[in-house]
């Protein structure tokens, strides 16, 4: 005679072929579904922070991002993503005084040129007009914290905070 | 309690045709469903790589059953599985992108494709901090994010919760390479290997956790994964990235190349992959196992010699038991000349129709073999197809 435990064992392993054979029809769906319920999100050392604010220009916008700070030993810098978009409407050449915090006053001057290939490598210089924000001169990609990269039809830039 | 059986010599003998055929016949239903997909396509080479692939894949089922030989036909899938995963893998990254190097904008975007292997690195920084400390997309983001993290880690809890560890053997896109490297000598030149070793991967994941908290990022991706070798790595922007990339080839070459010659184990997987420890936890919740009916065992130890994983021990052969880290990929059932290594149902008496827990096992994972390891089978043998024709 069949003992209580191999019933139960049985009844499980029939239940786990049936649930293999829902796997690609609900069961992944409502596991996927339910991680996204979760409310992570990515780190924004790579996503860059939500948008702040968003300045306008003249057919393009700038979009301020909230400044990121690094997390436990994680060796970047903080710093603030400023997104110019969309690409195609940017002059050749930018050159912009940016007001981050939105205080009325300017914080950096940014300025770069936009190459019409948009796999043509960047680089841009940032003027510091308020200690709180780095100066970088001619920088490429060489960090998280401080970089010019095109991302589909936006031209990021962040630029490193200071410490204090 | 008819296949109840006492004494030596108790192998499952050879099924007869029809028999075996009847038993299949739910897989080959099941896989022709899977290649649907591909062969309702107008693309030419996907429609013959998915017809090819569900035949390949019920072929391999029937000979499970015709034989009752579990790992031979099993290795077979789990080889082409590991080879052809990096050609679609890599053709579709350098469609894509033109370079197997992850470009940093590519990061900020989140088009970093999602393995399975970083998940147990993402737990602490999500739970603490509802982070993901990954530079890839939740849901879909276009280009090589796939259907996104949140696809990928749905599919690793399905398949996981009903196959287990079993995931490293019917579903793991990285193993097969190093199985086949094992499978290619007659016997291993290297055979005293200090079991201390299997304690290294649960020192790697511990080890990578915490890495991966304190530095905010994909710690093992970043340092060890020796799969980067065969489908992208970071992009070597500096001395940094010329070290990491060649600590990949390095661990690639000696891990998944050299020493599984050597040895006839997949030392990978014994010896550095911290999902693979993570995933024995999940032998724990699986109602199938492995065990050794102490009534039948001499302890020949084939079984021990056999096992590609180094989970049976002289202790554990005592004990009637596999270690937790044993994936179910058959090789001690296959290798027992006495029958003693059987497959088992939680809570059933050890060697009481153990054929019938082998079928229950194998229908639930090759469904996911065939569904999972299928798809990508079909992804790399289109891009063949679609080069050559």
């Amino acid at each position: 005679m069949t003992s209580p435990t191999a019933k139960l064992g049985y009844t499980a392993a029939g239940m786990t072929v049936v649930v293999a054979m829902l796997v690609p029809f609900l069961l992944m769906g409502i596991f996927a579904k339910g991680f996204t319920k979760l409310g992570l999100h990515v780190d924004e050392m790579y996503s860059g922070g939500p948008t702040a604010r968003i300045i306008q220009a003249q057919g393009y916008t700038i979009e301020v991002h909230r400044a990121v700070y690094p997390h436990m030993l994680q060796t970047e810098k903080p710093f603030v993503q400023l997104d110019w978009k969309p690409a195609a409407a940017l002059p050749a050449h930018v050159t912009e005084s940016v007001d981050i915090d939105g205080d009325g006053q300017p914080d950096i001057r940014v300025s770069f040129a936009v190459p019409k290939d948009p796999k043509t490598p960047m680089r841009v210089d940032v003027d510091s007009l308020n200690p709180r924000y780095q100066a970088m001169h001619n920088v490429g990609k060489p960090k998280f914290s401080e970089l010019i990269v095109r991302v589909d039809d936006t031209i990021l830039v962040r630029v490193p905070l200071t410490k204090q | 309690m008819a296949e109840a059986v006492c004494g030596p010599a108790a192998k499952m003998p050879p099924r007869t045709w029809g028999k075996a055929v009847l038993l299949t016949l739910p897989i080959a239903l099941w896989s022709l469903f899977m290649s649907l997909r591909g062969l309702l396509q107008p693309n030419r080479s996907l429609q013959i790589a998915s017809a090819l692939t569900a035949a390949f894949m019920v072929a391999l089922f029937f000979l499970m059953m015709k034989t009752s030989s579990t790992y031979r036909w099993r290795r077979w899938f789990f080889v082409v599985l590991g080879v052809l995963f990096p050609v679609g893998f890599i053709h579709n990254v350098m469609v894509l992108r033109g370079t197997m190097g992850i470009p940093i904008e590519e990061m900020i975007a989140g088009r970093t494709p999602f393995c399975f292997l970083p998940i147990p690195l993402l737990i602490l920084p999500a739970a603490l901090t509802k982070t993901l400390v990954f530079p890839g997309s939740i849901l879909p983001g276009g280009g090589m994010s796939g259907a996104g993290m949140a696809a990928m880690v749905g599919l690793w809890l399905a398949i996981t919760l009903v196959v287990g560890k079993g995931w490293c053997s019917y579903a793991c896109f990285f193993g097969g390479i190093e199985e086949g490297m094992a499978a290619l000598p007659k016997k291993a030149q290297w055979k005293k290997i200090d079991p201390r070793l299997r304690l290294v991967p649960w020192a790697v994941l511990l080890v990578m956790v915490l890495l991966s908290l304190a530095l905010f990022e994909p710690a093992y991706c970043m340092w060890l994964c020796p799969f980067k070798a065969v489908s992208e790595y970071v992009a070597a922007r500096n001395t940094l990235g010329l070290i990491q990339n060649g600590i990949f080839v390095l661990l690639f070459a000696a891990l998944v190349i050299v020493l599984p010659l050597l040895t006839k184990k997949r030392t990978q997987c014994s010896f550095l992959c911290p999902f693979g420890a993570f995933q024995s936890i999940f032998n724990k919740t699986s109602v199938f196992d492995i065990k050794i009916d102490r009534t039948r065992c001499s302890p020949c130890v084939l079984c021990q010699k056999s096992c590609p994983t180094m989970s049976l021990t002289d202790d554990s052969i005592k004990k009637g038991e596999t270690l937790m880290s044993c994936m179910k990929c058959g090789a001690c059932v296959d290798a027992c000349p006495k029958g003693a290594a059987v497959w088992h149902i939680k809570g059933t008496e050890v060697a009481v129709k153990p054929e019938r827990a082998r079928l229950m096992f194998l229908y639930a994972a090759w469904a996911m073999a065939a569904m999972f390891g299928g798809s990508i089978i079909t992804e790399g043998l289109a891009t063949i197809l679609h080069l050559v024709l």
